[in-house]
């Protein structure tokens, strides 16, 4: 049918049918500042107001708007670059840029328009009134923290209240207590506007999906409704004869390479047991044919008409049954490859054994011996934009894909194995990803379009789905943990023994490297006191085992998340029955500056181990400074302060947890930068880090504007693409702002050396004053400055060195391996109060304070906390993805999935105490991942405060607190 | 998928519409459901033809003497903003978020609730009334709910009526304020004493509890209707015994 949509004032006469979302009709007319999410109204990252109400376009028919006002945020304010340049942004715009409440930026655009909508009928709202406008659209970014303080500022400021607008802003920012050296910074440190936040606040078409091709077919996969079988028959004789389809892909079309998903360096730590396409499905979504057609509606008509005849077999879904004799075998192919010691005859993906000093004479040397069992659920990162690729061929015949990843160089080359293509005939594009948080440290999917271009020559693009995403991805891994520690009677830790079995899910991806990092990181940060703080005893033994479920993997934390929860768990335990307080429990048996990271001499990885000394630990001042903030003696031990007046049925409680994470992976990731000027003193700056939405290429950028002497704005960065940028490993490990900051500050360095060098023969061949030499020269305010005073501009450096006189290109190019892995620490405070009659937790504040190294951009840095946070708070109390004893996902949407909205947030605080890292040159550490690790046990220790109900599984659910406080009766 | 979808200007073209026996019309409230890649249960899973009631004017609340009519395409959002019993409000605005709101209404939630649904155990509570057309058919809400669509096939809700006079209290317990809820207690009392309580958070729909001239046995009432209340989200057990916890304190707050 015709309809007419009047879309920002325009009419636009469009053929629709039945079925056709204003979504997908906006889409095709253009405005790609409306993003396709979940598809399924709930992300709400596809709002737009119509006749100024907001509302998910996903769940409205085209057909329903037609005779309405739509509006989406290309009508709000935005940049023109024509003749008369001009910045017309709306003042939630500019308050969204000024204030880093744009992360990722995917659902940005939603977000300004439902504020938009909020202000228009209430020009001053509360902040509860803010988040619950929010509430529609997730963000697993910010927390919520900055977009709320952003719409209130813009508030203020619309109303001429500059005295709020000025707390507003204020509050967005965090407490950082700074060391010394940052004091003659001019761009570290300082809180930068992102460099691609104007784009993203104006919902330009930055992301992967936001790309057309003519001719591009539309994939669609058949995934497996059944959780373990053969595939007997498959005929797809039917689907390829449906008018509109283009190819049709089973297990027999294509090449049989056995490879892994998970985007590491070469050699993959992990076993190689995935194909493209099998003739085996191991989990409900495994896939089982690919097909490409000229419409989303004909492809799925094609997977309706493909037969499949399954051979069921016996399904494992809990991770103990995997390793018992007689379990079904769930990877028999002849084409498995073992690393280390994995084994899949017994379903082991991977097994590690460390033991560090000699535990046993710890354990028998203690006063006390506490054990306990504790289990974490399987998660999802729940990132707004999905897995989306497109490929196609380009004019050299070379394969291009576009993809949301966070491994460009990674994809490029596992792909190219994968496809039987050279590495150098493929080049990967990261555009502007909608969030990853690890799930995008995968090579995925994009093998599934690249075969349909090989097959039909033509482009292809494969979104993910909302299903898909929660059936077929990479969530985080579930494990259930035992832990043994023995204590002296004034608290000394004699030895600390683990063993973790890690479920993988149907295929191995990330087995041995996650569940590693449950001890490497949770385990190493308590060694012990006196003697046994010089030798510890540490046992860390894992089995990461296969069973019929999603495959698990990367996500933030990496396998410290479920570490800390076990770890953190158990030493509030111990302290309490020692009658000791938790904070000072922990900080007894920590790690303290100067010492032995005591697993560096036993893991690393799955690469070579080497010693490595913690050289920065400030988790001393950061716990004061915590205690501090949330006023810890005035609460964990007060009985009235655990009471709520009037309120007989609720308690407060308040719990702690310590975090240790890591700084990249030592003498492995390596990421490099390229830098050059033109002739009006600007830079281009080439990356291959791939930012995600953490604000990597702010952050970088800012680095070398430092070492360059220029404002941000000066520095153009491109990022992530295979063909233009140099190599780096990618966003993970908590790697980008220390190894490819170092690499854009060596090749800054280089680029500054230059232009000091032609400066000082400018300044010398005008003979106005003493012979000045390249290494006085200071690079400050876009000027070349000799200690008397005179200067060139970079500007003139910029035309003399391209167009006057011994012409050259100024350039650096330069890149920096990681000899370390400086541990960043944190503390993490919960405060909640419990329903002792039913269990329910409210989470009320939550306190973070961290020790990341110098804050190279406290709104970046602190944004980092702030979702991580959110995440965490999921992880405690909210997300879990269960499975039936058949297989089938309980979890297959965004609907079945809650993560914290805007109005759940508790209060949050963000501190940074800087220490300066000396193998940085700018003395960084990450912040990326440990944020999310606290929150879990400090919620889960907050309600054994308030109950003395011992919860030693996530989430903290209602019924769990509530049998726990049975049991304790 | 919809096959169809028509947008009628009277309620007789409408209802036209609805009574054809194929394709399968249905009523489009809003579209918060229909639209979206996964209906509920206890939607029409096959290919359907729509028809759109935005412009039939069966959207608006008014009061009628011991009564309240809500129009059948009332957004939610209208009810949280509407000078309504607070606890009325409150379902409202705990069924979903924000922007869902301004799009689903009132007769398309209640069609599509499942157990779970805060709103339909409110209502459920409150003994709402389904008008349907054409013949002003009244049928009580919890009613529909064994066999929605026998009920509901060629009819369309036009109102949903509710008494002004009855007081209503929700207790919840979800894993967060947001979260659908493990367990719901919503409990109406009428001024003769008529008290009616019905349980939420699992199963197909909200579950009548007690329907008297009195709040005597509500606890065990309560502990009845939830005695095999299990999912994989709580079990019975759990439920039941909160169940009497709510209960209590939801007749507290009626005293």
């Amino acid at each position: 049918m015709e309809i007419t949509l009047n879309v920002n004032g325009k009419q636009h006469a469009v053929e629709v049918s039945a079925d056709t979302s204003l979504l997908d009709a906006l889409r095709d007319l253009g405005y790609s500042s409306v993003k396709r999410g979940c598809n399924d109204g709930t992300c709400g990252a596809c709002t737009v107001l119509l006749d100024g109400k907001p509302v998910y376009s996903c769940s409205v028919l085209a057909a329903q708007a037609a005779g309405h006002a739509i509006q989406t945020v290309d009508s709000l304010g935005g940049q023109q670059t024509g003749w008369d340049f001009t910045l017309d942004l709306h003042p939630l715009q500019e308050a969204f840029v000024e204030v880093g409440a744009i992360q990722c930026g995917f659902c940005t655009p939603a977000m300004v328009l439902t504020a938009k909508h909020l202000l228009d009928k209430n020009p001053d709202p509360t902040e509860q009134e803010v988040r619950d406008a929010l509430s529609g659209v997730i963000c697993r970014c910010t927390g919520y923290e900055k977009p709320v303080k952003a719409v209130l500022l813009a508030a203020a400021r619309m109303r001429g209240d500059e005295e709020k607008a000025r707390r507003f802003a204020a509050e967005a920012m965090p407490e950082v207590y700074a060391v010394p050296q940052v004091e003659g910074y001019h761009r570290v440190g300082q809180p930068d506007r992102k460099v691609d936040a104007l784009k993203l606040v104006q919902g330009k078409p930055a992301f992967a999906e936001d790309f057309e091709m003519p001719g591009m077919l539309i994939a669609k996969v058949l995934r497996s409704p059944v959780a373990h079988a053969r595939i007997k028959r498959i005929d797809t004789s039917k689907a390829k004869a449906l008018p509109g389809v283009h190819a049709v892909l089973t297990w027999k079309d294509i090449p049989r390479v056995v490879y892994s998903t998970a985007g590491q360096s070469d050699p993959i730590p992990g076993p190689l047991d995935t194909f493209s396409l099998d003739n085996k499905v191991r989990f409900v979504g495994d896939r089982v044919a690919f097909v490409a057609a000229e419409t989303e509606e004909i492809a799925e008509q094609a997977l309706q008409l493909i037969e499949v005849e399954y051979e069921e077999l016996p399904v494992i879904i809990d991770p103990e049954d995997a390793l018992k004799e007689g379990a079904p075998i769930i990877h028999d192919e002849p084409e498995y490859v073992d690393f280390g010691e994995s084994d899949a005859g017994k379903n082991i993906a991977a097994r590690i054994r460390i033991d560090i000093g000699d535990v046993e004479k710890g354990f028998a040397e203690a006063d006390y011996i506490f054990e306990g069992e504790y289990e974490v659920p399987r998660v999802h990162q729940a990132y707004s934009e999905p897995h989306v690729a497109i490929t196609y061929w380009d004019e050299n015949d070379r394969l291009v894909v576009r993809t949301s990843t966070q491994v460009p160089f990674h994809t490029r080359r596992q792909l190219a194995p994968v496809l039987n293509l050279p590495i150098k005939k493929i080049r990967v594009v990261k555009p502007r990803i909608g969030g990853g948080f690890g799930g995008k440290q995968e090579v995925l999917m994009e093998d599934i379009p690249a075969h349909l271009t090989i097959a039909t020559g033509r482009p292809v693009k494969y979104v993910y789905t909302d299903e898909e995403e929660f059936t077929a991805a990479r969530p985080r891994h579930h494990m259930k943990i035992r832990l043994k520690t023995g204590v002296k009677k004034d608290g000394t830790i004699t030895a600390n023994e683990m063993y973790a079995l890690s479920d993988t899910g149907a295929y191995g991806g990330h087995a041995l490297t996650v569940v590693g990092n449950t001890g490497h990181k949770a385990m190493a940060l308590y060694v012990g006191d006196g003697e046994y703080r010089k030798h510890p005893n540490i046992r860390f033994y894992a089995d990461t085992v296969y069973t019929n479920t999603v495959p698990t993997g990367a996500y933030r934390g990496y396998g410290a998340t479920q570490g800390v929860f076990s770890v953190e768990r158990h030493m509030d335990k111990i302290a309490r029955a020692l009658g000791m307080d938790p904070i000072a429990f922990r900080l007894k048996n920590a790690l303290r500056p100067g010492e032995y990271h005591p697993f560096s001499l036993a893991w690393n990885e799955g690469r070579e181990p080497s010693p490595e000394t913690i050289d920065t630990n400030a988790l001393r001042e950061a716990a004061a400074k915590a205690k501090e903030a949330v006023k810890w003696d005035e609460k964990y031990n007060n009985p009235e302060w655990h009471k709520v007046p009037g309120k007989p049925h609720l308690r407060r409680g308040i719990g702690v947890a310590m975090m240790m994470q890591g700084t990249s992976i030592a003498k492995l990731d390596m990421g490099g930068a390229f830098i050059k000027m033109n002739e009006d003193g600007s830079f281009n700056m080439m990356v291959g880090a791939a930012d995600l939405g953490t604000g990597s290429d702010t952050v970088l950028a800012q680095m070398a504007a430092e070492v360059l002497g220029v404002p941000l704005e000066d520095i153009i960065v491109v990022s992530g693409d295979t063909d233009f940028t140099p190599f780096d490993k990618g966003a993970y490990a908590s790697s980008t702002t220390y190894v490819s900051g170092a690499a854009a500050t060596r090749a800054a360095e280089q680029v500054a050396e230059r232009i000091r060098i032609r400066a000082a023969a400018m300044l010398n061949a005008r003979g106005d004053g003493d012979e000045v030499s390249p290494a006085d020269i200071v690079l400050a305010d876009r000027k070349a400055t000799a200690p008397d005073g005179r200067f060139v501009t970079l500007r003139e450096i910029g035309f003399n060195s391209i167009h006057h006189e011994n012409q050259e290109q100024i350039m650096g190019a330069a890149s920096f391996l990681s000899q370390a892995s400086p541990p960043p620490f944190g503390v993490q405070i919960a405060e909640v109060t419990v329903d002792v009659e039913t269990g329910q937790v409210w989470v009320d504040a939550l306190t973070t304070v961290a020790d990341a190294g110098v804050v190279i951009n406290p709104l970046t840095a602190s944004g980092q906390v702030e979702g991580g946070v959110n995440q965490g708070l999921g992880y405690g109390t909210t997300e879990e993805m269960p499975y039936t004893p058949d297989g089938q996902p309980l979890v297959r949407s965004f609907r079945d999935y809650h993560v914290p909205l805007a109005p759940e947030m508790p209060r949050l605080k963000t501190i940074f105490v800087e220490t300066f890292e000396p193998s940085h040159p700018f003395g960084v550490k990450s912040v990326a991942e440990y944020p999310l690790n606290g929150v879990a046990p400090a919620v889960a220790n907050a309600v054994y405060n308030a109950l003395g109900a011992s919860v030693d599984s996530g989430p903290v659910t209602p019924e769990k607190v509530w049998r726990a406080s049975k049991a304790k009766k | 998928m919809h096959l169809e979808y028509h947008r009628p200007q009277t309620l007789d073209e409408a209802l036209t519409l609805l009574a054809r026996e194929a394709p399968f019309t249905v009523p489009l409230a809003g579209g918060a459901f229909l639209n979206a890649r996964q209906r509920p249960a206890a939607l029409p899973q096959e290919d359907v033809a729509v028809v759109d009631l935005q412009d039939l004017g069966l959207e608006g609340i008014t009061p009628r003497g011991n009564f309240t009519d809500l129009g059948a395409t009332t957004p939610l959002q209208a009810l949280v903003d509407a000078d309504l019993p607070q606890a009325l409000k409150e379902a409202a605005y705990l069924e979903t978020t924000y922007a869902r709101r301004f799009l689903q209404t009132v007769a398309g939630t209640l069609v599509a609730a499942d157990g779970v649904s805060l709103f339909a155990a409110a209502m459920m509570a409150l003994d709402a009334r389904l008008t349907l057309a054409p013949d002003d058919e009244v049928l009580p809400l919890g009613e529909l709910y064994p066999d929605r669509w026998r009920h509901l096939r060629g009819k369309l809700m036009t109102k949903v009526t509710i008494p002004a006079n009855a007081k209503l209290v929700l207790e919840t317990v979800a894993p967060s304020r947001l979260s659908r809820p493990l367990l719901v207690v919503a409990v109406a009392q009428w001024p003769s004493g008529r008290t009616r309580m019905v349980l939420g958070g699992w199963g197909e729909a909200p579950h009548l509890a007690m329907d008297g001239p009195e709040p005597t046995g509500a606890e065990q009432a309560a502990r009845n209707a939830a005695y095999e209340a299990a999912d994989h989200r709580a079990s019975a057990e759990y439920r039941r015994e909160v169940a009497v916890v709510l209960a209590r304190r939801a007749l507290a707050s009626l005293e």
